[in-house]
């Protein structure tokens, strides 16, 4: 699969050598064999729209037999809103906007997808420091979007504490997010040629007190949930999606990753300033819920290793690339993905010379890792499916679309 | 990274699939006929295209064009697959080579306007019974005074 490479962490319990491969952790509950003999009537239950725990509004049918999952199936599309249709009727520079709404905790990243595929088409040569600049405020991003999961997947887990304590960091960083491109949410920063304004004045000082201190707080958040043993027998073991299964179903990111195959975008298919960052790719051994826990925590300290990188290294120069103000890319295709914080974002850019896409599809990877969780809960029990679901960190925004 | 065009296309001859195969920006994109799609998705699988990325499709104003985008993490490359159907045509699922395409394979026909044969579940996936394939280019969006009067 890959070349033995120095920029690898293996990551998780299994890493870590904290119980033995072959052997069940303990404390582990499992629907209990020969349920047959005690077969009880099947009940379905209707999970969601508004369950808390299916992190946004996605509905599941879960057929019962006691606590164990017979069957799931996931219902779609009440956040559907025909993004990419309205995308054939937006100009160019406009449909970064549209891609806030998609993910819209990793809006940066979304926009970053679009404004690449723009560039391609109009070959245009974005300037160093703009690249830094959206690498920086992706890796921002990253641990924004990782530190609102890690906060839900302990209230999976019935912990409220780590909660609050990711809202309080999560906090510092939208500050930061605000303070460069004025939105906390709907960012609307990364444009095709570059970003919208250059970083303010001193913000360079605000991010490096960041830093300084999630490089402290993250190893707490760590041990809050990985060294709590209840959470360690809630995920260990649950939910095990091995690469094959994790390639069969399509996943990409954390997911991907946590199965043991190593494939970033960001080292494999480097854009922006990736080629020019040192950071290490976290992979995962079994696979399990764990695993893709213990991914996320390693990826949330290297993108704050690279934005250290980028306050260091930041190059002097323009923000922007000249472009017009009616963006008009010649006839063509093109597909641009990035690597955002739940996967890979691609977008399938068709034009017609116009001033709007002739055709925009949107990739987001959480439709993936939900086909893969209907695929897994069966033969588990209720409640570990929500930890499937809040390990798998699915956001239904990119999902209905 | 792209794969080579003649290796593409020596891979689908072998599995009797006539492919017209070029590089271009998009990448190394191999055009069949619809019938041999689910042929040509089971030869690239077979050569060690492990993984279903990514499938679309568009209305080109006289039919419909597909575009499957696979990856192969072995031989660290990505590759698409092309074909243009009739509108409001019958496409084969390919969910038994690609499990990934379950889902996406019921969002394209949906809002493509397209029939799924042989797939699991071939329900709607995002939107409910009535709503006009939302892709398709004679699908007008409505105007902000449009939705005030509806």
């Amino acid at each position: 699969m890959s070349d033995a490479r120095d920029d690898i962490v293996t990551v998780g319990l299994l890493a870590e050598g904290m119980h033995d491969p072959g052997v069940p952790p303990a404390g582990i509950r499992r629907a209990p064999t020969g349920v047959d003999d005690l077969a009880t009537e099947h009940l379905i239950v209707n999970m969601g729209p508004q369950h808390p725990s299916t992190h946004g509004v996605l509905r599941m049918l879960v057929e019962l037999d006691g606590e164990e999952v017979k069957n799931a199936e996931v219902t779609l599309g009440y956040l559907h809103r025909g993004i990419e249709k309205l995308a054939e009727h937006r100009r160019f520079d406009a449909l970064g906007t549209l891609m806030d709404r998609g993910d819209y905790v990793s809006g940066i990243m979304g926009e970053t997808a679009v404004a690449l595929a723009v560039e391609q088409l109009m070959e245009i040569e974005v300037p160093r420091r703009a690249r830094w600049i959206r690498v920086m405020m992706a890796e921002l991003n990253r641990i924004a979007t990782h530190l609102l999961w890690y906060g839900t997947m302990g209230l999976d887990t019935g912990a409220m504490g780590p909660f609050l304590y990711a809202m309080r960091d999560r906090e510092s960083l939208l500050d930061i997010l605000e303070a460069v491109s004025g939105a906390r949410m709907m960012f609307n920063y990364v444009r095709p040629g570059g970003v919208v304004a250059d970083l303010p004045v001193s913000i360079e000082a605000k991010i490096r007190e960041f830093c300084d201190a999630f490089d402290t707080y993250v190893d707490e958040h760590d041990a809050i949930l990985a060294g709590n043993e209840i959470f360690q027998a809630r995920l260990d073991g649950i939910g095990v999606i091995d690469a094959e299964m994790a390639l069969a179903f399509g996943l990409t990111g954390p997911n991907l990753r946590a199965s043991g195959v190593d494939f970033d975008l960001r080292k494999r298919r480097p854009y922006d300033a990736y080629d020019e960052m040192i950071f290490d790719v976290p992979l995962g051994v079994t696979g399990d819920a764990m695993d893709r826990f213990s991914v996320r925590m390693e990826e949330m300290r290297q993108s704050s290793r690279i934005i250290r990188q980028c306050i260091e290294g930041m190059p002097e120069g323009g923000y922007t690339a000249k472009v017009p103000k009616v963006l008009k890319p010649p006839a063509g295709e093109v597909y641009a993905s990035v690597e955002s914080a739940r996967g890979e974002v691609g977008i399938h850019l068709v034009t017609d010379g116009g001033t709007s896409p002739y055709r925009m599809h949107y990739h987001g990877p959480s439709l993936y890792a939900l086909q893969a969780l209907e695929d897994l809960m069966p033969g588990y029990l209720l409640a570990d499916g929500c930890i499937m679901i809040g390990s798998a960190d699915i956001m239904l925004g990119e999902v209905d679309r | 990274m792209l794969p080579d065009a003649n290796e593409i296309r020596t891979l689908l001859a072998g599995s009797g699939v006539d492919a017209e195969v070029d590089t271009v920006l998009l990448g190394t994109v191999a055009r069949v006929q619809a019938a041999d799609a689910i042929d040509a998705l089971a030869a690239f699988r077979a050569d060690g295209y492990e993984s279903l990325v990514d499938f679309d499709g568009m209305d080109t104003g006289e039919a419909i064009e597909l575009t499957w985008r696979l990856r192969s993490y072995s031989m660290d490359c990505e590759a698409y697959l092309k074909t243009t159907v009739p509108y409001d045509a019958e496409i084969h699922s390919a969910w038994n080579i690609y499990a990934s395409a379950l889902m996406p394979e019921r969002e394209t026909a949906e809002l493509l306007g397209l029939r799924l044969a042989g797939h699991p579940n071939p329900k709607r996936l995002f939107t409910t019974d009535g709503i006009p394939p939302l892709l398709r280019k004679d699908v007008p969006i409505r105007s902000v005074e449009e939705v005030k009067n509806r």
